[in-house]
C-alpha cells in the first residue's frame, strides 16, 4: 500500500513537469496550429542562462525569474522574426524552422556554456536535504521538493487559467484560437496575440526546465530530450488545444511512467517489464486513447451545426 | 447627403488573381446599401477588402478618412464591423463570451458592456436562454442573430453583412431582415449587405449595386433596379 502511494507521489512530481512543458506547447498550438519542436531546447537555453546568473551571484529563484523573462521576450522575438515570415509561405516551412531552432539552440547552448555537454550543477529552490520529507501512513515519503514542484506547477496553471478566463488578453487568445478571421474582424491585433503566446509558452517551458534541472541537480544538453518527448505526448493525450488536457495528460503520464518503472519489481513480470519500458508503455496507452478518441481526452472535435 | 463609405476604383483578389476589377460604390449616412451578385461575382471579396482582410488597391474613404491600407483591427476601431459569410461564430466560446468578444475594441468598463449584453438578450431571448452554452451548439438562425449582435457590440457606425440569408430557412431570413431594417430605421445604423436573395434585401435597401464578375454593372434605388430587365430576370425571378 505504501509502495503504491510512493509510486503515485513520485509520478505526480515528474508528471507535473510534463504538464508544464505540455502547457507551453498547447498555448502555441491553440493559437497557431503549430507544434513548436524547439520548445524544449529554447527553454533549455534560457535555463543555462539562469545557471549563468546564479553562477554570477544572483539568487537562484531570481535567476530563474530573470531567465523566464528573457525567454518571454526571446520567444516573442522568434515568433516575429522567424515563425511569422515562414508561416506566410506554408505550414511546413514552420515545421522546418522549429526543427532548425531545435538544433540551433542546442548547439548554441553547447557553444556558450562550457561544460554544458556533461552537465553543470544546478540547485533547487526547494529544500532537498536527505531528510526533507513528510512520512505518510504506510511508509511512503513525500519529499518537500516534490511538493514544491507540484505546487509551483499548480500555481502557474491556475494563473494561466485566470488569464484565459478572466482577462481581456485571455479572451483575445481564446478568440484567435477558435477563429482567427473572426478575431481579426472583431478588432483583435492577432499578430500581437501570437507573439504573446510564443513568449508565454517559452517562459512557462523555462520554468519547467529549471524545475527538471533542480530535480536532476544538474543541467546538460540532454536534459530536455526525454522530458520534451513525454510532454508532447502528454499534450497530444490531453488534446492539443486544451490547457486542462495538457495538465491531466502530463500528470497521468508521470504516474503511469512511475508505476511501470517501479511496480514490476515485486511482480512476476519484472523480467519483462521495467524501467526501460516505461516510456514505451506510456506511448502504448496514448495509442489506445487516440484510437478511441482521436482528438485526445479533452480536445475539441470540431463539430459545427450549420 | 454625405457618403459614409466611399469606394473608388477598388481592386482586390487572391494572389495574382484579381477578383474585383475597379469597383466604385458608396454607402450614405443612415442608409442601407445592398450589393446584389451571383456566386463568384466578388461579393465576399468586396467585404473582405473593405475590412482589410486581403490585399487591395484603390481608395476606401470612411467618414473622410482613408482606410484603404489599414489593418483589420484599425478598421474595426474606426467603426466598421463585419458579420462574415458563414457567420464566423466563435464556436468554442459561450454565447455570452461571443458577445464580450464583439466588444473587444471598446474601452468601456465591464458594466456598460454587461448592460449592452443584457439588451441583446432582450432583443433575442433565445440567446439569453443559451447564454452559457457553446455557440457552436446553436442553430444556424440563432448563430446568425448572435453574429449580428456580436458585430454590433463594437458600437459600429457601419455594419457589413456578408450574405446573411445563406443557409437559413425562409422564415428565419425574413426575421433577420426585419431586425436589420429596424436597426436602420430606429437606431439610424448604416448597413452594407451583400446578398443573392434580392427580394428581401431590396425591401430594406435605399441604394442597390449589381456586381457581376468583379465590376459594378448597375446601380440605383430599389425601384430603379427592379425595373432593369436583366437584373429582374437574374435576381428577382420574374
Amino acid at each position: 500500500m505504501g509502495d503504491i502511494l510512493q509510486y503515485f507521489l513520485n509520478g505526480l512530481a515528474r508528471g507535473s513537469i510534463y504538464s508544464l512543458v505540455a502547457l507551453g506547447l498547447v498555448v502555441i498550438y491553440q493559437g497557431t496550429g503549430h507544434l513548436n519542436f524547439a520548445q524544449g531546447e529554447m527553454s533549455l537555453f534560457a535555463t543555462f542562462g539562469a545557471w549563468w546568473f546564479n553562477d554570477h551571484g544572483v539568487p537562484l529563484w531570481l535567476s530563474i525569474l530573470l531567465a523566464a523573462s528573457f525567454a518571454f521576450v526571446g520567444g516573442g522575438a522568434i515568433e516575429f522574426g522567424l515563425i511569422r515570415p515562414a508561416a506566410k509561405k506554408s505550414p511546413f516551412a514552420v515545421v522546418v524552422v522549429t526543427i532548425g531552432l531545435f538544433q540551433a539552440f542546442n548547439s548554441l547552448s553547447g557553444l556558450l556554456f562550457k561544460g554544458a555537454a556533461t552537465g553543470l550543477s544546478f540547485g533547487t529552490i526547494f529544500p532537498n536535504k536527505p531528510n526533507d520529507f513528510f512520512r505518510l501512513p504506510g511508509g511512503a515519503v513525500w519529499r518537500y521538493e516534490n511538493i514544491g514542484v507540484l505546487v509551483t506547477v499548480l500555481i502557474i496553471t491556475a494563473l494561466l487559467f485566470t488569464l484565459f478566463r478572466k482577462t481581456k488578453v485571455g479572451l483575445a487568445m481564446r478568440m484567435v484560437a477558435n477563429n482567427a478571421d473572426s478575431a481579426k474582424l472583431s478588432g483583435v491585433p492577432t499578430n500581437k496575440v501570437l507573439m504573446l503566446s510564443w513568449g508565454l509558452a517559452t517562459a512557462i517551458g523555462t520554468i519547467g526546465c529549471a524545475l527538471v534541472a533542480g530535480i536532476n541537480t544538474n543541467v546538460s544538453l540532454g536534459t530536455m530530450f526525454g522530458v520534451f518527448l513525454l510532454a508532447s505526448a502528454a499534450a497530444i493525450l490531453g488534446g492539443l488545444d486544451s490547457p486542462l488536457g495538457a495538465v491531466v495528460g502530463g500528470l497521468s503520464l508521470g504516474v503511469i511512467e512511475s508505476f511501470v518503472t517501479n511496480y514490476p519489481k515485486d511482480w512476476w513480470a519484472s523480467t519483462y517489464i521495467g524501467a526501460d519500458t516505461a516510456t514505451a508503455a506510456a506511448f502504448v496507452i496514448i495509442l489506445v486513447v487516440l484510437l478511441v478518441r482521436p482528438s485526445g481526452l479533452f480536445g475539441s472535435a470540431r463539430v459545427e451545426r450549420v | 447627403m454625405t457618403a459614409l463609405l466611399e469606394i473608388t476604383d477598388l481592386w482586390a483578389g487572391y494572389g495574382r488573381q484579381q477578383v474585383l476589377q475597379g469597383i466604385n460604390l458608396h454607402v450614405d449616412e443612415g442608409e442601407v446599401a445592398v450589393i446584389l451578385g451571383a456566386n463568384g461575382a466578388g461579393k465576399t471579396t468586396t467585404m473582405r477588402a473593405i475590412s482589410g482582410m486581403i490585399e487591395r488597391r484603390g481608395s476606401v474613404l470612411f467618414q473622410g478618412t482613408a482606410i484603404g491600407a489599414a489593418s483589420p483591427d484599425h478598421i474595426v476601431h474606426a467603426g466598421i464591423a463585419q458579420v462574415p459569410q458563414g457567420r464566423g461564430t466563435f464556436t468554442d466560446l459561450t454565447v455570452e463570451d461571443n458577445l464580450r468578444a464583439g466588444a473587444f475594441v471598446r474601452k468601456n468598463t465591464n458594466d456598460s458592456i454587461d448592460t449592452d449584453i443584457r439588451q441583446w438578450f432582450e432583443v433575442f431571448p433565445r440567446l439569453a436562454e443559451r447564454r452559457l452554452q457553446k455557440a457552436g451548439s446553436l442553430s444556424g438562425g440563432e448563430q446568425q442573430m448572435l453574429a449580428i449582435a456580436r458585430a454590433l457590440m463594437s458600437k459600429p457606425t457601419l455594419l457589413l453583412c456578408d450574405e446573411p440569408s445563406l443557409g437559413l430557412a425562409p422564415i428565419i431570413t425574413q426575421e433577420l431582415f426585419d431586425v436589420l431594417g429596424r436597426l436602420n430605421a430606429q437606431d439610424g445604423l448604416s448597413i452594407l449587405i451583400v446578398e443573392q436573395n434580392a427580394n428581401l434585401a431590396l425591401r430594406i435597401a435605399h441604394q442597390v449595386f449589381v456586381l457581376e464578375t468583379g465590376t459594378i454593372t448597375a446601380s440605383g434605388t430599389p425601384s430603379e433596379i427592379a425595373q432593369n430587365d436583366t437584373v429582374r430576370k437574374a435576381y428577382l425571378g420574374f
